[in-house]
């Protein structure tokens, strides 16, 4: 059988992207933000996972306002770096963990989720930037990938239990994935950030640092939290976080906090990560 | 309040992008969207005018977008995520674009609002 080896909760703020391509990664403004990614990457490095399910939105990249997948799954054997208006950035393109994420569609469709199912689909910083906080810049990815994408954009976003809900079934699915492959859950978005409206530029480091401490501990406020009460505590796009909640869905009540890291503001977005393992 | 009132927020200065907002911003946000291609983003540059006339835009949202006032292209529909895109051939830092729809400059919004850094 599959094995969950960890879930990761991570921003995928764009602008850590551009740091990265402009070689800031150790300027004093960055580094102390890709230095609390350290013991994040030597774990995963020295666990070896086979597979990154990456849970994250489209920014209006792959999807326009024509069509909006509330859920969309990816079952590509290849996916490119979207260009989201610079050009695409000079990341590897990401394999498919096709055979997986067929499962994961028969799985989503039988336990009542039915999302939009992509063949063809460029990947923008959603998945990107994680993928890089987590692996590094390597010339080829060490994991194949299972995107998994979630409208936060255009109301109605779904609810934080519905993203919590997705997260049980797809433990399910690992669970009953009939290899020995290891695998990672990554829950991205957040934190809290704020771009449009005269609210713009909020940011709330103490709720974010609270949402860090208990996401893996106690979960259960934000479960039950309403849309709008993550807009009021993390912003308009703060609310992207809700996409934690597939991750945290996904793995046992009991789980035990490796390592955490928070950094505000990154451009103008509190940023961070935690990485959880099962207790069993 | 009516539900076809873009301005009525229901979280103070903060502009959900909900079923108002997209219907009144569709043509403005296409048109952004058309700059995630090296073509729109040639068209764009070389006539501005004219690639704007593509779209179906309202005459304030495109005074709003000729006159790069973010706070007015959000508040006749722009979502942040489409209408950044006019930032890529028209450099401005995303903080800027902030302090603008804030009404403030940017040492300010940077000050107020961004302005203490925490790590760890």
């Amino acid at each position: 059988m599959a094995k969950l080896l960890a879930g990761v909760g991570t921003s995928h703020v764009p602008s850590i992207a551009a740091a990265l391509d402009k070689g800031l990664r150790n300027s004093d403004e960055w580094k102390p933000f890709f230095d609390g990614y350290s013991p994040a990457q030597d774990w995963v490095a020295q666990h070896k996972p086979d597979i990154a399910i990456v849970i994250f939105n489209d920014h209006g990249n792959s999807f326009f306002l024509d069509r909006v997948p509330t859920l969309a799954l990816g079952v590509a054997d290849d996916y490119r770096p979207a260009d989201e208006g610079w050009g695409p950035r000079p990341v590897p393109n990401f394999t498919g963990a096709t055979d997986f994420a067929w499962h994961l569609a028969d799985c989503m469709v039988e336990g009542h989720f039915d999302p939009m199912i992509c063949r063809e689909l460029d990947v923008d910083h959603g998945l990107q930037v994680p993928m890089e906080l987590i692996f590094g810049r390597p010339e080829a990815w060490p994991v194949k990938v299972v995107p998994i994408l979630v409208n936060t954009i255009q109301y109605p976003i779904p609810t934080p239990q519905r993203m919590w809900d997705l997260g049980v079934l797809l433990r399910k699915a690992i669970d009953s994935y009939p290899t020995d492959e290891k695998i990672i859950v990554m829950g991205t978005g957040g934190l809290s950030h704020q771009l449009q409206g005269a609210r713009a530029g909020f940011i709330n480091p103490d709720a974010d640092r609270e949402w860090i401490a208990k996401i893996g501990a106690s979960p259960e406020r934000y479960r039950s939290m309403t849309r709008e009460e993550y807009v009021e505590e993390f912003g308009s796009e703060g609310a992207e976080l809700i996409m934690w909640l597939v991750m945290r869905g996904c793995m046992d009540e009991q789980v035990r906090e490796l390592c955490s890291h928070y950094f505000a503001p990154a451009s103008m977005t509190g940023a961070g990560m935690v990485l959880l393992e099962n207790m069993g | 309040m009516s539900v076809t009132d873009p301005d009525a927020d229901r979280i103070p200065d903060t502009p959900l992008f909900d079923r108002a907002r997209a219907n009144s911003g569709y043509a403005l946000n296409k048109m952004a969207m058309g700059l995630s291609s090296p073509d729109g983003r040639a068209a764009f540059l070389a006539d501005e005018d004219a690639y704007l006339a593509r779209f179906a835009l309202t005459e304030a949202q495109r005074a709003a977008v000729k006159a790069r006032d973010w706070a007015e292209m959000v508040r006749l529909g722009g979502n942040l995520f489409y209408i950044l895109k006019i930032s890529a051939v028209d450099p401005t830092p995303i903080r800027e674009i902030g302090a603008a729809q804030a009404g403030m400059s940017l040492q300010e919004f940077l000050d107020t609002r961004l302005g203490k850094v925490t790590n760890g």
